[in-house]
């Protein structure tokens, strides 16, 4: 085994860490952190069982469409087809799975339309054994029909794990889209009226992040619930804003 | 420092190793990564660094999740699993999985029992009753088995209706490993699915050859399964020593964490499954190959068959014997 496995040892799943460390993480239930080695906390948002059932869905469709084009293929080539045909059916049951989701960062075609990704339960990729388990253990999961235990164990746990993601000790997750981080445009910079606490002024700041991919009202709509700290209403208010933001990130 | 001097002190080496792990995907367009791997560790501490210093300090949402973004893609590098080699499948094959057999002894044992107290106790009733195998396969199956295993058949082929080598070994290949890693799955559900495969595989098989013995057709039968047996009946019995090892892990996890025991069995039962799964290859090529050919004398399948199971206990007694005993993964 490589040396980091041991490292991995010493982590362990907080729910709480960051919310007292600062600002909160986005407190959704499902929300799985992992504190990395570093101190840093991995965010890991579960995905439920609907998206995996459609994930589960397209896979099922991708896999119905290989062994259509297979069979077609080895169709002429008579008794040896059909044998190579069953190998075939062997393989597209048992290792495509494991195969895209060890080799292919974790996504099936299937997970990957749906922007799913499996990891390890302590946010590293997923390895070969872990992957050979979860699959494997589909078995159990689709007892008694349908992936019904799996099911009932993906609702009952906080993390969405179906029995086999138990076992194998991993997690379905969604892959959240990739921004460039926005910048906030110039104005003149503006000091708030009032001391802010931190919280408040990441609030400022966000907005102004956010302000150019606004409409013109939305900015006013969102610039009146700090008319108390600003004193304006609509789009001067959120200029004023926009002065502040520039303010708190230091541009003087 | 306020968030516009720490984003220009720091941009340059984000949008660096933002670049490098864009394109460590072996992309040689021109645009070759100018970091140095040896200080990707380095650079990506620092990264977990500034990012809690934003997150402390309270800069913007989109600037911390850029800079979260950036950290796990970085972690997702630095932390993944090493690539499988050849040379340690290898290894595994000749020493590991042998290894991690004796390491589980007595649930293999167990069963062993499972499977060979049923088999062995019918092949012997139904040596003094044969009229009890009418209560065991209904009477289809007994006359599709008597068909293929009929000595004054003159096909020369053993053990099948029709099909050719290749479109049995294909169906080999997907039912019996199929068979063998469902025996391992169903240890989840606290070991009784595994149980419940073992003993009807052990009734099944024990009635078969039973009933074919007494019958008179022993002969074909005793020729066609001789070969492929060390294998699949062995393997079988691993495959369910894996199965019983989950199902224990479940019901008994000792001073474990129920949760820990059962991720510890899982692996096991994964690398274990993965010798399973190339025995029944094995197997499946013995019996489309070999054990089918009708023609080959009584006394070459059987010497054949002693052969293959001396090798195989010589195999998973002796295998990587005197090595560290720590089976290594594929």
């Amino acid at each position: 085994m490589p040396p980091q496995a041991d490292v991995r040892q010493d982590r362990r799943t907080t729910a709480t860490a960051s919310a007292a460390q600062s600002l909160p993480a986005p407190m959704l239930d499902t929300y799985r952190e992992v504190v990395t080695p570093e101190g840093v906390a991995l965010h890991l948002p579960a995905a439920g069982p609907v998206p995996r059932a459609l994930a589960w869905a397209i896979d099922f469709a991708a896999r119905g469409a290989i062994m259509l084009v297979i069979g077609m293929l080895l169709g002429v080539m008579g008794k040896f087809g059909q044998g190579l045909y069953l190998v075939a059916m062997f393989l597209v049951f048992w290792a495509y799975p494991i195969v895209f989701e060890a080799a292919w960062h974790g996504q099936t075609p299937g997970k990957r339309a749906l922007g799913l990704r499996v990891v390890s339960g302590d946010g590293a990729p997923l390895g070969w054994l872990p992957a050979i388990v979860r699959n494997l253990l589909r078995t159990v999961d689709m007892l008694p029909f349908g992936y019904a235990a799996g099911l009932v164990s993906c609702l009952c746990d906080p993390h969405g794990r179906r029995l086999g993601d138990r076992v194998a000790n991993t997690v379905v997750v969604h892959v959240l889209p990739h921004r460039d981080p926005a910048r906030v445009p110039l104005a003149p910079s503006q000091a708030p009226a009032q001391p802010l606490l931190l919280p408040e002024q990441g609030a400022v700041v966000a907005f102004g992040e956010r302000a150019p991919r606004l409409a013109p009202a939305r900015q006013a709509e969102l610039a009146d619930l700090l008319s108390p700290l600003t004193g304006a209403r609509g789009l001067a208010g959120a200029r004023q804003l926009l002065g502040m933001a520039n303010w708190l990130l230091g541009r003087r | 420092m306020r968030q516009e001097q720490f984003v220009a002190r720091h941009e340059a080496e984000w949008h660096a190793f933002d670049a490098w792990l864009r394109h460590r995907g072996g992309r040689r367009d021109g645009r070759a990564p100018a970091l140095d791997v040896a200080e990707v560790p380095a650079r990506y501490r620092r990264l977990c660094q500034q990012l809690a210093l934003a997150r402390r300090r309270g800069y913007s949402q989109p600037l911390v999740e850029s800079l979260q973004d950036l950290m796990q893609r970085g972690h997702a590098v630095l932390y993944r699993a090493p690539p499988p080699r050849w040379r340690l499948a290898l290894r595994f094959l000749v020493a590991g999985f042998p290894q991690l057999v004796r390491s589980q002894a007595r649930c293999m044992w167990a069963s062993a029992a499972l499977f060979c107290v049923p088999l062995i106790s019918l092949f012997v009733l139904l040596q003094w009753q044969p009229e009890t195998i009418h209560g065991l396969l209904d009477p289809m199956q007994i006359a599709q088995m008597e068909q293929m295993y009929d000595p004054s058949d003159e096909r020369h082929t053993l053990g099948r209706d029709s099909g050719s080598d290749w479109q049995m070994f294909g169906h080999y290949i997907m039912n019996n490993i199929s068979i063998g890693l469902r025996t391992f799955a169903s240890g989840l559900l606290a070991g009784v699915g595994t149980i419940a495969v073992l003993v009807f595989n052990g009734v099944f098989f024990g009635a078969v050859a039973g009933h074919l013995h007494v019958a008179g057709y022993g002969d074909p039968f005793w020729r066609f399964v001789a070969g492929h047996a060390p294998f699949e009946l062995t393997a079988i019995v691993i495959a369910g020593g894996a199965g019983l090892r989950l199902g224990l892990d479940l019901i008994a996890p000792g001073q474990r964490r129920r949760g820990d025991a059962l991720i510890e069995g899982g692996l096991i039962g994964a690398r274990l499954c993965l010798g399973v799964a190339f025995m029944l290859l094995v197997a499946a090529f013995i019996e489309a190959f070999w054990s089918s050919i009708g023609s080959i004398p009584a006394w070459i399948k059987y010497t054949v068959s002693g052969v293959l199971w001396t090798g195989v206990f010589a195999w998973l007694w002796r295998g990587g014997h005197g090595d560290a005993e720590r089976p290594d993964a594929p």
